[in-house]
Formats: structure tokens, sequence, C-alpha cells
């Protein structure tokens, strides 16, 4: 670690990070060119929930007819080219998406120097896979609530109500069946099957959304504009504050049972504990690296977070929802998952599982008089993530510090602080580099959400809006359906594991989960979603009692 | 310590040696020593000024 010589901006080229940064960036500036009026991101296919036909005196408006399951969003959000991204259809608009995503992500394949033809390959089966499954997930049995079928004047029928979050489950378990039945098959897609890739790309486009958020809102009113660009500050001050309390008891917690209850060595228990405790993966790495632990310790680890990511990732956001610490409190659920759930990609994922079923779950409760903005709480579960990313980084090197001069005593060694950098999760800059962006132009041409700035902003949610919601959830869904594809359930079963499954499965639920959310309510229980049913003027008066309350 | 010993079988390519190694690692445990103490000692007590200081300053928090 300390014989390392880098620049700066080594890997720019050939690592995932730096790669979720370019290909986010690209379509995040391709998304800003429609504030000079041209529109060249509005062609991604979006769903829409469906049925095979409509019942007698429906009508097709949140709940459409099979043949028109998928639209180009610029065919309804585009000012500029409305009619030519409408005219392209739903498999027009899905071959577009294709075509685009494929050669930008076949660009990153060759820079990374995967094996290309491998990569086209499975991709190509990855994204009309996910496709499939996102036009299923979308089927109103499993997707309607109970507004969306009072809107479209459908008569009384049992759905799931699970809106987005069903294709999100079914993309998971398609990914889960081919990777534990289809072995041969997964192994071939595994060239293909990126879920930190995807998902540090959707982070990116999910600084988009963070910035978009008071846009959207100052379009029914400019006072609700304020409260969501406040709330989103508002969670990147108290993420900060929970995810650095929530560190420093973590990894001490989970050292010591390593060490104390189940008597592993230290560097194991080092590597072990950064990965339960922190961002899994990277942080297995980053700490193996720092304590010199032997390779196949972060390797081992990294498999057992991986797999374990999963599992939280199925049974958290129900359990958030309905049970601890429910709907009442949905900043501090969000905020908790972010802390409890390992990897980058379960994590928003499961944020974003969260938000579907905490929305619907409000929405039936309160027969639709009560409805949250989509996307606040996966912000605030990936919030504290990115925190919790960028603090991995330091810890490595402080753990450097410790193991080189007090725990090892290496004589002259020295390390740099360069390494700080080098452990720094790169997407993190797409991410905020898209959030401020958008929030300069709300604050800045878009004079505040004021009657003068609302040209502007319109034309800036024309770009934003495809790219925060159809982009941010085509790689949500390829997150799913990736992390499926290389998560292996017999690795658990495997012996070689032994003591590390238990040290992982008592720490993340008895101690890790817990404190996570006691943390995150010590920190987010002062903040509330605003309300944005009904019209514009119960909308403000419920927005504000609700906000201040 | 056990971590710093070669395995011979890994270098050969021995098809049993990741097991051999994976059993290394999380065997030979050492005793606890006066560093891991302080390491998570200090750890915990940073956690607490920065959960006072955190309760404190930020607005939403159940302090305010």
């Amino acid at each position: 670690m300390a014989k390392t010589h880098r620049a700066w901006y080594s890997g720019m080229l050939s690592t995932e990070d730096w790669w979720a940064v370019w290909l986010g960036l690209t379509f995040f500036g391709l998304g800003l060119l429609t504030l000079a009026g041209i529109d060249l991101v509005g062609w991604i296919a979006y769903p829409k929930k469906w049925v095979m036909n409509l019942p007698d005196g429906a009508i097709p408006k949140k709940i459409v007819p099979v043949g028109k399951a998928f639209y180009a969003l610029g065919g309804k959000y585009s000012l500029t080219s409305k009619a030519f991204y409408k005219s392209l259809g739903p498999i027009g608009s899905i071959l577009v998406t294709y075509v685009v995503f494929t050669i930008a992500t076949t660009i990153g394949a060759y820079f990374q120097k995967w094996d290309v033809k491998r990569y086209f390959i499975g991709w190509t089966f990855i994204f009309f896979a996910t496709y499939l499954v996102w036009f299923i997930g979308h089927h109103a049995f499993f997707s309607a609530s109970v507004v969306d079928l009072k809107k479209s004047h459908f008569p009384e029928m049992f759905t799931l109500s699970l809106g987005g979050g069903a294709s999100f489950i079914l993309a998971l378990l398609v990914g889960l069946i081919i990777g534990n039945f289809f072995k041969p098959l997964a192994r071939y897609l595994s060239e293909a099957a990126k879920p930190e890739w995807f998902i540090k790309t959707a982070i990116v486009f999910l600084g988009v959304k963070v910035g978009y958020l008071p846009i959207k809102a100052a379009a029914s009113s400019q006072k609700l504009g304020h409260v969501l660009a406040d709330l989103t500050i508002d969670l990147f001050i108290a993420g900060a504050a929970a995810t650095i309390v929530a560190y420093l008891i973590f990894w001490p917690g989970v050292y010591t049972i390593s060490r104390k209850l189940f008597n592993l060595p230290r560097k194991t228990a080092a590597v072990l504990a950064s990965a339960i405790s922190i961002c899994g993966v990277s942080a297995a790495v980053a700490t193996g690296g720092a304590v010199r632990a032997k390779p196949i310790v972060s390797i081992m680890v990294s498999a057992l977070v991986v797999v374990y990511a999963v599992i939280e990732l199925v049974i958290l956001p129900g359990v958030f929802t309905h049970l601890w610490p429910g709907p009442s409190d949905p900043m501090v659920a969000g905020s908790a998952m972010g802390m409890a759930v390992k990897t980058d990609g379960a994590d928003a994922a499961a944020g974003e599982l969260l938000d579907e079923f905490m929305r619907a779950e409000v929405e039936r409760n309160s027969n639709g008089a009560v409805v949250w903005p989509e996307g606040v709480i996966t912000v605030s579960a990936v919030m504290t993530k990115i925190w919790i990313d960028m603090f991995i980084g330091l810890w490595a090197f402080i753990l450097a510090l410790v193991w080189v001069y007090k725990i090892e005593a290496r004589e002259g060694e020295r390390v740099p602080f360069s390494e700080v950098w080098f452990r720094f999760p790169k997407f993190v800059i797409g991410y905020f580099i898209a959030w401020f962006v958008y929030l300069g132009i709300f604050f800045g041409p878009g004079q505040g959400g004021a009657a003068e700035g609302m040209a502007i902003l319109k034309a800036a949610k024309a770009g934003a809006v495809p790219v925060e919601k159809g982009m941010r959830k085509l790689f949500f869904m390829l997150t799913f359906m990736s992390l499926g594809i290389i998560t292996d359930f017999k690795q658990l079963h495997e012996a070689k594991f032994g003591k590390m499954v238990w040290v992982y499965f008592i720490a993340l639920f008895l101690f890790i989960i817990p404190v996570a959310v006691i943390i995150a309510y010590l920190f987010h229980h002062g903040m509330q979603l605003p309300n944005v049913a009904g019209t514009a003027l119960s909308y403000l008066m419920i927005t504000l009692q609700t906000t201040f309350s | 310590m056990a971590e710093n010993k070669e395995n011979p079988q890994v270098e050969t390519g021995a098809l049993t040696g990741g097991q051999v190694e994976t059993h290394d690692v999380l065997a030979g445990s050492e005793e606890w020593a006066p560093i891991e103490t302080k390491l998570v000692l200090g750890s915990l007590i940073a956690a607490a000024i920065a959960l006072i200081v955190g309760l404190l300053i930020v607005p939403t928090s159940v302090l305010h």
C-alpha cells in the first residue's frame, strides 16, 4: 500500500467507478441540452401499468391497454420533439433505448478491458430480459394502487398494490433463478451482469432526481419547491452526522464480536468488521489492503456481503414498511436502510423498493388522501450510503496507520495521504455534480420557482425527467437482474465460510440494523414528507401543515 | 502470525489450496492486544462526541 506511486487520475478510463461517472454525466449533459431547445434524451422507453383489455367505462389514464404498455418519455415531456418521440411507439422506443445504451456501455466495457463480444451478447440478453420483466411487473394486478384504479375509473378489484416494486422483485427473482439454476448461462452472462456499475450509474442519475425535486414541486407551487429543496439539504446534513456516528459504533462493535465471541484472527476480523459495518465489498477490499490481509479474506467476505445484501434487499423494505419504523417515519426508514444494506446496488435498490412500498402503504391507508412525492425515500437511503462510501477511504487510511505503526510496527514504512483519494468512490462526484447543477438551475435562472423563471424550469424538466425517471429506473432494473444473476446461494452452505456466516448474521440482524434505526431516528425523526395529493391549494396547505407540524 | 506463513499448495496451484488457506484465515486467533482496546474504545468515544455534536447542530435531530 505504501509503495504504490499512482497518478491522481489513474483509473479514469479503466475502472467501473469512473465509467459510472462518464456514463451518468454524458446523459445528464445531454439532458441539459433541453435548456437550449435540443431534446436528445426523450427516446427512453418507460412502462405504464397495463391490462389486456380495459373494462367497460374505464379510461386509459393511470392504467392502459397492453398495446400502450411502453412509451417514449419524450412523447409526454419533450417541449421541442414531442411528436417525433410519440411516433416511436413502444417497440421503437425500446429499440432506440437498446441501441443507445448498447453503444454507450460497450464503449465502457472496451476501456475496462472486458471481453467485448461476451459483454455485447450478455448485455443484449440482460437488457431484453429486463424489459420483459419490467413489462410483466407493470401488469395492474402487481402494480396498480387504489388511486390508480379510481383515476382510471376501474371497478373495484384486488391488486397487490406494489407499484414499481413488483418489477424490481421480479427482476431479482428472475436473476436469482438464472444465477442458481442455470449456472453455465449465469457464468456467461457475468461479463455483462455488473450490478455495481449499473447502480453507480443509476446513482449519478439519482443526483439529477435530487436536484430536480424542487423544480418538479415548483410546477405546483413555489413554496413546495423550496420545501423539497430544503428537505434534500436537510437529508444531506443529517445523513452525514448519522453516518459518522453509526460507523464509529458499528466498526468496533463488529470487530469485538468477531474477535471476542468468534475468536477470529485480527486481520480477518478487521476486514469483516469493515464489510459488515460500512459499504461491503469496497470496504472489504480497502480494509484488506490497509491491513494487508490475504486476498482470500476480502474475496470470501465480499461473497458473503453480496449474498447477505440480497437477503436484506428482500426482507428489509417490507419490515421497515410494516413493522418498524413504519410509514410514520419514512425518512428514518430510508436512512436506516442506507446504513444497514452493505452494497451500493442492494442499498439503492432496497431504498427504491422501500419508496414504492411506503408510498403505496400511505396511499392505501389514507384512501388516496395522502400521496408522497416519488423518490425522496430512495434519496434518504442513498444519501447515508454515499456518506458511508466517502468515509471508507478515510477509515482505510486510519486502519492502515494503526496496522503499520502500531499493530505490526513496520520499519521504515509510511502511508501516503493520497490513499484517501484512491479509496474515494468516484461516482459520488457525478452524483453531486448532477444534483448541484439542477439545484443551481432552480435557484439561479429558475428564480426559485417564481413565475419569471418557469420557462427555464420547464425546459430543464424536459431534459431531467427522461434521465431521473426513465434511465434511473432502467439502471435500477438492470441492477436487480444482474445482482440476481451473480448471486449464488450455494456459497452460504459451503462450510469453508464457517464462522464468518454466523458473525455476519449476528452482527447484522442483532446489532447493525437495530442500531441503524435508532441512529436514523435520532437524526431524521424531525423530517416529514410533503403531501402532494389533491388540488394546488389543498396541496400547499397540507404540505405546510405536514412539514412544519 | 498465521497470515504471514506461505502456503506451498497455493503456489503449486493445487485445487485444495484455497480450502487450506481459507481455514488458515479463520484459525490462529491472536491474543487480544492493548492496541485493540484503544482502537475500539477510541472509536466509541469518537462516536459519543460525534453524536452529541451532531444532535446539537443538525436541525432535524430529536433535540430540535
